[in-house]
């Protein structure tokens, strides 16, 4: 019989009160917070007993999260796709092998999975991956490359869409498979070199005839495309504050970043170099849009919590943010004008308007195009009709792609 | 963080769109173009039996709001004033309305409010100047006083509903400072000289005042200390024209979605293609982008917040221009039918063309932010200007 969450609360508020390091003291590792959380018993509290979990419900995990949050306790954030996303789509798709053998382990913090979707030839259109998975005997060999992967070089495990047969069209030819990416021959992990020099947390992964036990496979083959789905829907879920992971806040699509105070400290350097005549107009906007957009996202957050704004408003979050992101660096160059791309002395500065421009497409780009969004926004929440598509319904080996396929 | 609608305020909702879907649908909003003044008396008398009026005015006097925070009740009647791109003075007789409630005699609340109030009377205010002036700095109209009597020179144009005042409000310069006083239609010396504007049946004035001369009385206030008053009187006028502004362009984005779903090219509706959804898609993120921004202005009127100055700027630069790039691409997507007289659109762009420019354009609010924002240190020959 379920424990009642009249009991569960004061159980976990006990706890909390001592289990948990206060958000006033020095912060302790995210990996130390899991393990402390999953041996007290706390962890994967909506997951069954058999995989590690408290074998409770939802409603059960929202409320220890609210506890610890009122109790002013910190908690680990890092495995919001681990925990929040990975965990409970293997508790719907995967083997019992599967769940007994990793749902212990992630939820507990000792090994971290993260996704392997995007590719270099294609990220919006993900049901066109092109990494190849062949069965061979027992094993299933995968070769390809995976791209955007964040965190990858931090992960020990990779949840890869991958593409097992060629003949069908491109939906249905789809496996998805967890692919160890530590200590294993067949794979390279790299990070991606950005446009600035600098290392992001974004990766590269090299797949070379990479061994993998075909029990690693989550759901059929053919399957994929489904579980992909499962899994943006408990990102969704995540974002929404109802998820099975981190629920420390609402949700981040929407949450932007006000830019207002960056326009007005770019409107005193105009005034200061004597060019806001040429720049006023433009730096108001950039005021202007900066905080409507706040404002926008703050509305719908509130829409969020009260029903009138579903979901899919978490794309209009994202969309207006990173506009306005770009819209800024690209304003803090046009104000500096010579003095943001030249410097004196013969050592690379990388902390200049130019340079940050080099990145200020990043956030319209990673994690769904502005164009993607707009699509979002206009089927979704409008209800406008889909753009046909001329690959839906034929074998993915005759669809026409960026390149050569081999 | 903005409250949610009370029950009251829903129902004013309705009961403002019923009325004006009843009296004046579209069909009589061309009729009215025709008309010299713009609407029918005895329709404002019944707009006002609505509450149309009462909304800025004591219970005393006749008024009443409907949830005890007047802008944000008003917003709601001027938003579906924007819908339906109804007549009638709304805007100038609310703002004259509240500036009398807030800052007018005893006297002058007990004559004025309640005819106001009745629809009986109506009421104009005279801010602008010629030359697209709208900061209250390059006013050169002057009210002086002298003993008991004051005298008010100059010319004010743009001013709305002033052919059919029987008080106007003139804002001019005076006692060290900002002044405004009431003149009375039938002044000495005034003379209203009436126009037209692109909207149907909004009708505007040129106010020219020739040493109009009238007993001190008629000052809102002590000479020289309206400029708190004329801030807050702006801010409301920006309120209401903004939240209007979202009322037109939430119905033309409607009206042009529902008609794309049905206009077929090549075979598939037009709004299936990807060139006009993401243009949909950013306007339906302005509209929600004014309706925060609307909100959270409307509030700060309510509480005489600080914050409403900027609020009340950024809110016109971003729904002036974003109201008019709405109706202006929508006209683009209706296709040719668009630019006919038959089709209804042309009715919404001439009333947002015409808000766009009322109480400064998005630019000139561009430049007055820039000021609020981020102020010029002040220097010898600045140091006297207030904020524009």
């Amino acid at each position: 019989m379920t424990e009642t969450l009249e009991t569960f609360i004061s159980r976990a508020r006990t706890w909390l009160a001592t289990g948990l390091p206060s958000r006033r003291d020095s912060p302790v590792d995210d990996v130390a917070l899991q393990n402390t959380i999953y041996d007290a018993g706390f962890a994967g509290i909506a997951f069954p007993k058999e995989y590690g979990g408290a074998g409770l419900t939802l409603e059960h995990h929202a409320a220890f999260y609210q506890a610890a949050d009122e109790l002013g306790r910190q908690l680990p954030t890092k495995y919001w796709v681990s925990i929040g996303m990975v965990a409970p789509l293997l508790l719907e798709w995967a083997s019992d092998q599967i769940k007994r053998e990793f749902l212990p382990r992630i939820l507990r913090g000792d090994i971290v999975v993260i996704q392997l979707l995007s590719e270099p030839r294609g990220g919006s259109a993900l049901a066109g991956v092109s990494t190849r998975l062949t069965l061979a005997g027992e094993h299933y060999q995968l070769s390809g490359q995976k791209m955007w992967s964040t965190n990858a070089h931090l992960a020990d495990y990779g949840l890869c869409l991958a593409r097992s047969n060629w003949d069908v069209p491109k939906h249905q030819g789809l496996a998805m498979i967890l692919v160890p990416l530590k200590h294993v021959d067949g794979v390279r992990v790299s990070r991606t070199r950005l446009a600035d020099g600098s290392l992001g947390d974004v990766c590269e992964e090299f797949f070379d005839g990479l061994r993998i036990p075909a029990s690693n496979l989550v759901g059929a083959e053919g399957d994929g495309w489904a579980v992909a789905r499962a899994l943006m829907a408990h990102e969704r879920n995540q974002t929404a504050g109802v998820g099975y992971g981190y629920l420390g806040g609402a949700d981040t699509r929407v949450m932007v970043v006000d830019r207002s105070e960056f326009a007005a400290d770019l409107m005193a350097t105009a005034r200061a170099r004597a060019t806001l005549a040429a720049h006023g107009q433009t730096l108001a906007d950039v005021y202007v849009d900066s905080l409507v957009t706040s404002l926008t996202s703050a509305r719908i957050m509130r829409g969020q919590m009260v029903g009138t704004h579903d979901g899919n408003w978490g794309s209009a979050g994202k969309l207006l943010g990173s506009e306005d992101g770009h819209r800024a660096a690209r304003a803090h160059l046009e104000t500096l004008g010579a003095d943001g791309v030249v410097w004196d002395g013969d050592t690379i500065e990388n902390e200049n308007a130019g340079t940050a421009w080099l990145l200020a497409r990043t956030s319209t780009i990673g994690g769904g195009t502005s164009e993607i969004q707009r699509n979002i926004i206009s089927e979704r929440l409008l209800g406008l009709p889909r753009e046909p598509s001329f690959d839906r319904d034929v074998p993915f080996s005759q669809v026409r792609s960026s390149a050569a396929k081999p | 963080m903005q409250l949610e609608p009370t029950d009251e305020q829903i129902a004013l909702r309705e009961a403002v769109r019923r009325f004006a879907e009843a009296e004046t649908p579209l069909e009589t909003v061309r009729s009215l173009y025709e008309h010299r003044e713009g609407f029918c008396r005895e329709w404002w008398r019944e707009a006002a039996r609505l509450g149309w009026t009462s909304l800025f005015i004591p219970e005393a006097q006749g008024g009443g709001t409907v949830s005890g925070r007047p802008a944000s009740d008003a917003v709601i009647v001027s938003e579906e004033i924007g819908r339906l791109v109804s007549p009638g003075p709304f805007l100038p007789v609310n703002i004259v309305a509240a500036t009398i409630a807030r800052a007018g005699s005893d006297e002058q609340i007990a004559s004025l409010l309640p005819g106001l109030a009745e629809g009986e009377t109506f009421a104009a205010w005279a801010f602008a100047e010629s030359g697209d002036r709208w900061s209250p700095r390059d006013f050169e109209t002057t009210i002086s006083v002298s003993g008991t009597e004051v005298t008010i020179s100059g010319e004010k144009t743009y001013v709305e509903a002033a052919g059919v005042a029987n008080h106007i409000l003139v804002t001019g310069r005076g006692g060290g400072g900002l002044s405004q006083v009431l003149v009375p239609a039938d002044a000495q010396g005034l003379r209203v000289v009436t126009g037209r504007s692109i909207d149907m049946t909004r009708r505007y004035a040129r106010v020219i005042l020739d040493r109009v001369r009238l007993p001190a009385t008629a000052l809102i206030g002590a000479p020289g200390s309206a400029q708190h008053d004329v801030e807050a009187q702006l801010q409301l006028a920006l309120a209401l024209q903004c939240s209007e502004m979202i009322g037109v362009a939430e119905r033309v984005f409607e009206t042009t979605i529902e008609y794309g779903r049905e206009r077929f090219a090549f075979g598939r509706p037009i709004v299936s293609f990807q060139a006009l959804k993401h243009r949909i898609a950013d306007m339906a993120l302005w509209i929600e982008g004014a309706k925060a921004v609307g909100e959270e202005l409307t509030h700060a009127v309510d509480r005489e917040a600080a914050e409403a100055s900027t609020l009340a700027s950024v809110a016109k630069v971003h729904i002036g221009r974003r109201c008019l790039d709405i109706v202006d691409d929508c006209v683009q997507i209706t296709g040719g039918l668009g630019v006919t007289w038959e089709q209804d659109i042309h009715l919404y762009n001439r009333r947002a063309a015409v808000n766009r420019a009322m109480f400064g354009s998005p630019e000139f609010h561009r430049h007055r932010l820039l000021g609020l924002i981020c102020p010029e240190a002040p220097s010898a020959e600045t140091q006297e200007g207030a904020a524009p």
